[in-house]
């Protein structure tokens, strides 16, 4: 890349701009509705300067149990995240280290479950949790979300694993140590950034997903993008209190997007962009 | 050492069984109950039905039912507009943020956040703008002059609604792809293509873009694959209405299971969604290993 000229920036800032304000009305109307009395919602033209006010979030706590959806989502979130890691990892050494000309079949056959439609399970789930008496618990969820879950994991350490080389392996089990000590000491250390990224796609995926969270949670286990969406109903929609809900729920997400930028394009396109 | 080398990679290879067993239990074994089920008459609507096995009707009836066939049209329909929007929206965006400025860098960051929300809220706050009578996007539209448009409450517009939000969520991974790519492309064909005198729009379409080829064939069938699973967007806009004018797949697999209880139809549909799928899966790894072995 070349650099440009003073026309050809001022131009470029120009087009940006555009696409800046584009992209950016949804995330700030999230922002300002959280934040606007109710009067003001949908005030012509839309209030720039108005005093804020925290009712909704208030509202949302103590009108609605929100704090209740939100420790709901933070245990099936947390524990699918732990399940689906330990589990993924396992799996992503193993495929790492076995050389097998069909292996990379095996690898990109487990990433395929990542890809299958998730309503095209969520009837059986329905049906077996139904039988055992699971519907309306976290382990529910933790389970279900795990189908996405674990392969991503395995792809994505097995990316990192890939890139550990076996002759430091080699060298520890010279020094007496086994094959499961060497994992747990030498190669599982030096592959923790992966660790620290799956944990961070588990987290997200599982904090933001929807439909499974809708046909599998009841009363006891309501996540918060159900709860927000249950804040919609004909009669009166509250506005402030969807918006002031799907502001928090969006803040890990965002916080992600700042913090670890660089991991965001390899986790996103399984690896298909360096 | 070699033997050494081959017996620890064995016994790596056993720390595979838990995963497998994992993925055994939480996929493997619900796709087959779903395959059983697609085989019989289960309708939980009329439970004094006995559930028996009925072969393929399920299948058949699916197959031949407009709904489903309507619902597939309408998943093509949405897939090919928002890939194709967000492809050259995308591609462009990348262009402009890869340049040497300053602040590119944060604004590079800014577009990606789209991407991280949960597609409900992003429904969520496609419904607030698209609202009838009082939302935004129409009195942003009366500003410039135009007549307000029936977003979400009229057949002709609700899919393009629906392609709105999907693109303005996913247009920035496009970007994010494309920009990484560009940035790590070398500089050697650039320098040798402006010594020639060629413009920068030939440069572009001569050695730029054979370069990004790869990339993009992998971007497009990752968002082929999404697309064709969506829903939450369109719960929250339209549930698949007016009508069945944006009823996709997953929403006609949702409403023959949960609306009218249908759950063995519901599954002989599931399983034709997950074979047209299959075959998108199966294009994404052939491009995949297609570039990993060009590099």
């Amino acid at each position: 890349m070349t650099k440009l000229s003073l026309r050809q920036s001022v131009v470029t800032y120009l087009l940006i701009g555009i696409l800046l304000v584009i992209f950016m009305i949804p995330i700030y109307l999230i922002v300002a509705s959280s934040l606007k009395p109710a009067a003001e919602m949908f005030s012509r033209p839309p209030a720039i300067f108005f005093t804020p006010t925290l009712q909704h979030y208030v509202d949302l706590f103590t009108l609605r149990p929100f704090h209740r959806n939100l420790i709901n989502s933070l245990i099936v979130t947390l524990g699918s995240t732990a399940f689906s890691v330990f589990f993924g990892t396992l799996g992503a050494y193993a495929l790492a280290r076995i050389r097998h000309p069909r292996i990379a079949d095996v690898a990109f056959w487990i990433l395929s479950m990542r890809m299958f439609p998730p309503i095209a399970v969520v009837v059986p789930y329905y049906i077996i949790f139904k039988a055992l008496g699971l519907l309306d618990t976290p382990l529910a969820l933790i389970v279900v979300y795990s189908t996405a879950n674990v392969p991503l994991t395995v792809w994505l350490m097995k990316g990192f694993f890939d890139e550990i080389p076996e002759a430091l392996e080699e060298a520890a089990q010279v020094d007496g140590y086994g094959v499961a000590e060497i994992f747990w000491r030498i190669t599982l250390p030096l592959a923790a950034p992966g660790l620290a990224v799956s944990a961070v796609f588990c987290f997200i995926f599982s904090w933001n997903e929807f439909l499974f969270a809708l046909m599998l949670t009841g009363s006891n286990t309501q996540t918060a993008t159900v709860a927000v969406m249950s804040f919609w109903s004909s009669d009166a929609v509250q506005w402030g209190r969807i918006m002031a809900g799907s502001f928090i729920i969006l803040i890990p997400g965002v916080v992600f997007v700042l913090t670890c930028q660089r991991w965001l394009v390899k986790g996103l396109t399984l690896g298909s962009v360096k | 050492m070699t033997y050494v080398r081959s017996r620890n990679r064995r016994l790596a290879g056993t720390f595979l069984l838990p995963t497998a067993a994992v993925l055994f239990l939480t996929t493997i074994y619900p796709m087959l109950y779903a395959l059983w089920l697609s085989l019989r008459n289960y309708d939980l609507a009329k439970p004094f039905i006995p559930r028996i096995f009925v072969g393929l009707k399920n299948y058949r009836e699916v197959l031949t039912s407009d709904a489903f066939l309507h619902s597939l049209v309408v998943t093509f329909k949405l897939m090919a507009v928002t890939l194709s929007v967000q492809f050259v929206l995308g591609v462009g965006m990348a262009i402009l943020v890869t340049q040497r400025l300053p602040g590119m860098a944060f604004i590079r960051t800014l577009l990606l956040i789209p991407m991280m929300i949960s597609p409900v809220i992003v429904g969520l706050v496609w419904l607030f703008l698209y609202f009838p009578e009082l939302g935004y996007l129409n009195y942003f539209l009366s500003m410039v002059g135009l007549n307000p448009i029936p977003w979400i409450t009229s057949t002709q517009w609700a899919l393009t609604a629906i392609a709105i939000a999907d693109i303005w969520q996913w247009t920035p991974f496009i970007m994010m792809g494309t920009a990484a790519a560009l940035q790590s492309l070398s500089p050697e064909p650039y320098e040798a293509a402006r010594i020639d005198g060629n413009s920068t729009i030939d440069v572009f379409l001569h050695v730029t873009l054979p370069q990004l080829k790869p990339v993009l064939i992998s971007l497009m069938f990752l968002r082929a694959i999404d697309a064709f699973k969506i829903y939450d967007i369109i719960f929250v806009l339209t549930k698949g209405g007016p009508a069945d004018a944006t009823e996709t797949i997953a929403l006609y697999i949702y409403r023959q299971s949960f609306t009218f209880w249908r759950m063995g139809v519901g599954a002989a549909a599931s399983f034709v969604s997950l074979i047209v799928i299959s075959v998108l899966i199966t294009l994404f790894f052939r491009s995949m290993q297609k570039s990993a072995a060009s590099r």
